[in-house]
């Protein structure tokens, strides 16, 4: 029955294509965004976060002791432990516009820093009034490339790297330094404050033990696993600030538009061939062999207008990578939206069911 | 004689309830013998198209009795009345109600192995009734590649191909010229005796009379037993 209509078919399945890839898309942007704003905690290679008690997000840390850092190394089982800073700062063009930026400090092994280089070394950061900007961001930032020379409150910062892939949430660039420069750059902290401790367990040791010991041991702070922190940020961007709901909305939008599209169409369908439902049902078909010739039809069409949307996701997804705006999955999610889908489109042919199943035979007969 | 294929008993078929119920059949009886072939005639609204339902177990009476085959229909018993339809009933509809996007030979398959044959023998049998009403060249091809006499050819076919005991054709040449309409009339009163199968076939057209061995003739809800000699100036 599909294939009699060809045009009509290929207009719905590329109806369903496209109504698939705004929901994969709008999932995709969720991915993408919560691979962003976790990255760096992620890519930190720590097992243990130490911060301010009630830190919502990695974003809005605020100033803890520097000795958590050494009493952070003294609890057993830990094999080693630094400080990193992060404060929000005003970051001013060499055309004189000012942007805010989130200022990234970090220690002596750069634990928290950017993951992969484009241009110049990590180590530059230890180099005094050197910062470390993304390749995403040069053109925001106002800047060519390494020795471009910049203003942070006031103070001259020059650019000594380029690192690769360090995307920003909150459409505020990382800006990488050292420790002591970013405190420098940042007077609300005083020269013995950190924002976080990160804290690697030794080899053997028991994550959960070196964890509950180094709470005993830091009154006044949180002790987080990366997987932890990593869920508490994603939890506030994307719950407090409304952020997920909105796209999980449009989501949800998108596989609407594919089910009415696709409910239209078999409705149709059926209505065209109604007379010969009517005969087969008089014919000594049952019921339940024509609704499932309806169901085959929902899932041949959703099974096509899938693969096109996946098609045309990945497709973007690919372009996305190199953009601030990236567009990413995961396994899990991707099977959970073609089930999402697929259950959508059977859902879209209720409608024609509820006529096959309707049907009156006798209809088939001239009165 | 042969066994009796189709018996109805004192069928009483109303529409609405109460005050505003409507008699449509007011206790018809009909019996067709196996190989037998008849016509049923009457006026619009005479309750020709609620019988042929009633006998077709599309339809459920409110009162009477139907046996198709030999057996007791349960009448209330809709999957029954299906497994029936399936099995033991063929139809000829006024339009041949082909599948416009299958081909000829799969139409028939499908119908066939729905009323239970093996793939096999659902092919083997669409071959040869093909072969037998001359559309062997025809079995590709998709409905809409034939004409209205060829199509109601190969309906023909399909009523027959699982052997039921009982075809009913409601109107089967009313959308052909007479000279189709004529042949597809013996095409359908030939293949039925020669199927050993009872017909019924309802129609408007008294020309076709000649052909049946028996007429009824149906008026305001009831079944009366004619003559063909009455209709016999009108006999091509």
């Amino acid at each position: 029955m599909l294939l009699h209509n060809r045009p009509r078919l290929a207009f719905t399945i590329a109806g369903i294509a496209v109504a698939f890839f705004l929901a994969a898309a709008q999932f995709g942007l969720l991915v993408g965004w919560i691979n962003t704003l976790t990255a760096l905690i992620r890519h930190a290679r720590a097992d243990l976060w130490v911060m301010a008690e009630q830190t919502p997000a990695f974003d809005y840390g605020t100033a803890i002791p520097r000795q958590r850092v050494n009493q952070a190394r003294s609890v057993p089982g830990v094999a080693w432990a630094e400080g990193l800073f992060m404060g929000w700062n005003i970051w001013q063009r060499p055309d004189g516009r000012r942007i805010n930026v989130e200022l990234v400090g970090l220690d002596v092994s750069h634990r928290g820093g950017p993951w992969e280089m484009h241009a110049g070394e990590l180590t530059s950061v230890r180099r005094s009034g050197v910062v470390i900007v993304d390749e995403l961001f040069t053109a925001a930032l106002g800047v060519r490339g390494i020795g471009d020379t910049v203003e942070l409150i006031g103070q001259r910062a020059e650019i000594g790297g380029i690192s690769r892939g360090v995307r920003t949430f909150t459409a505020s660039p990382f800006v990488f330094t050292s420790i002591e420069q970013a405190i420098r750059y940042d007077r609300r902290y005083r020269d013995n404050e950190v924002t976080y401790v990160l804290a690697q367990c030794a080899p053997g040791a028991d994550l959960p033990t070196v964890q509950a010991e180094m709470r005993r041991r830091l009154p006044h702070t949180e002790v987080l696993t990366t997987r932890e922190f990593a869920v508490r940020s994603a939890r506030y961007w994307m719950l407090e600030t409304g952020v997920g709901i909105t796209v999980v909305l449009t989501a949800a939008l998108g596989l609407g538009v594919g089910a009415v599209i696709m409910s239209q169409t078999l409705f149709a369908i059926t209505n065209d061939y109604l007379a010969h439902y009517a005969a087969l049902r008089a014919l000594g078909f049952h019921a339940p062999s024509l609704v499932a010739c309806v169901l085959t039809q929902a899932l041949l069409l959703g099974t096509a207008g899938i693969a096109g949307g996946t098609a045309l996701f990945f497709l973007a997804a690919r372009v996305s990578v190199r953009t601030s705006i990236p567009l990413e999955t995961t396994p899990p999610v991707f099977a959970a939206l073609v089930v999402a889908s697929l259950a959508t489109c059977l859902l879209a042919s209720w409608l024609a069911m509820r006529t096959v199943l309707r049907l009156d035979p006798v209809s088939v007969f001239a009165r | 004689m042969n066994a009796v294929a189709l018996a109805a008993l004192g069928l009483v078929k109303s529409y609405g309830t109460g005050a505003l119920a409507e008699p449509v059949l007011r206790g018809v009886s009909l019996t067709l013998r196996a190989g037998e072939t008849a016509v049923l005639l009457g006026p619009s609204g005479s309750g020709k198209t609620t019988l042929l339902s009633i006998l077709g177990c599309l339809l459920t009476p409110n009162s009477g009795e139907l046996h198709v085959g030999g057996a007791r229909v349960a009448l209330g018993d809709a999957t029954a009345r299906t497994e029936l339809r399936r099995t033991r009933l063929g139809f000829v509809f006024q339009q041949a109600q082909l599948l416009p996007f299958l081909s000829i030979r799969e139409n028939l398959t499908l119908v066939a192995e729905n009323a239970g044959l093996t793939h096999t023998d659902a092919g083997d049998r669409a071959s040869a009734s093909l072969a037998r009403l001359g559309l062997d060249a025809h079995r590709e091809k998709l409905p809409g590649q034939l004409s209205g006499g060829q199509r109601q050819r190969v309906a023909i076919a399909r009523a027959l191909l699982h052997r039921p005991p009982v075809i009913l054709a409601d109107e089967p040449t009313a959308a052909l010229d007479w000279e189709h309409g004529r042949a597809v009339a013996d095409l359908l009163v030939a293949q039925s005796r020669d199927a050993h199968a009872a017909l019924l076939v309802v129609t408007h057209d008294t020309r076709l009379v000649s052909r049946f061995d028996r007429v009824f003739v149906m008026n305001a809800g009831r079944l009366d037993e004619t003559s063909k000699e009455a209709f016999t100036h009108h006999a091509a």
